[in-house]
């Protein structure tokens, strides 16, 4: 197994359901090849740096998974045929990859992320208890 | 002919050396962006002494986000 991440740019006048069937479609070819989706991010809306087909905005949709290059070559190939996907990039994060330790990881990484948030929070209630003072 | 003047530079760090958790990914733009010109251009090493190696993850990084439209090949960053 090899750690990827790809990212896709759909076009912008696509429906919100149209987005979640290309992720589910992602997904199926991926799991069918025994890989595993860690996290999928949709970005949204964002002003491209310079025109793709005519396009100046896209839709960004960020995939991290584990797979095989087999999969790879098969979730481009879709992409290519697809008229709603303006451009893709997929890069290889890491050559061997454990799916079950790197999402361990990632949960811890949000937990801290999540306790940081909530000592922000407190620091920010204490200040405003302060400025009522 | 006057002596030639020599110059002594001041010594440059490495950014990304001195702060470790300065990370280069191709997704984070807002740490990119200060190593590219208003036309989008790299900047050499020389200009603000990063490492080798790290100039080099620089670069791939750079390109990697020209390609998929975060960055400008060419043309003001407006974003």
């Amino acid at each position: 197994m090899r750690r990827y991440e790809t990212i896709i740019i759909v076009r912008p006048n696509i429906a919100e359901d149209e987005i979640e069937a290309i992720a589910a479609k992602t997904t199926s070819i991926i799991e069918g090849d025994g890989g595993t989706i860690l996290r999928i991010d949709k970005w949204g809306l964002k002003k491209l740096a310079y025109l793709i087909k005519k396009e100046s905005q896209g839709y960004y949709v960020f995939v991290d998974y584990a797979g095989i290059p087999a999969s790879v070559a098969e979730i481009e190939r879709v992409y290519r045929i697809d008229d709603r996907i303006l451009k893709y990039l997929t890069v290889k994060i890491a050559e061997a990859c454990n799916p079950e330790a790197v999402k361990e990881q990632l949960a811890q990484a949000e937990q801290l992320r999540g306790s940081e948030d909530t000592d922000m929070d407190e620091e920010s209630e204490l200040r405003a208890e302060e400025e009522a003072d | 002919m006057p002596p030639k003047k020599r110059i002594f530079p001041r010594q440059k760090v490495c950014r990304f050396c001195a702060d470790k958790s300065l990370v280069i990914d191709y997704k984070e733009v807002r740490t990119l962006r200060n190593f590219v010109t208003e036309r989008g251009k790299i900047i050499p090493r020389r200009i603000y002494g990063n490492c080798a190696k790290h100039q080099r993850k620089l670069t791939d990084a750079i390109k990697k986000a020209r390609q998929i439209a975060l960055m400008p090949y060419s043309g003001p960053t407006y974003l």
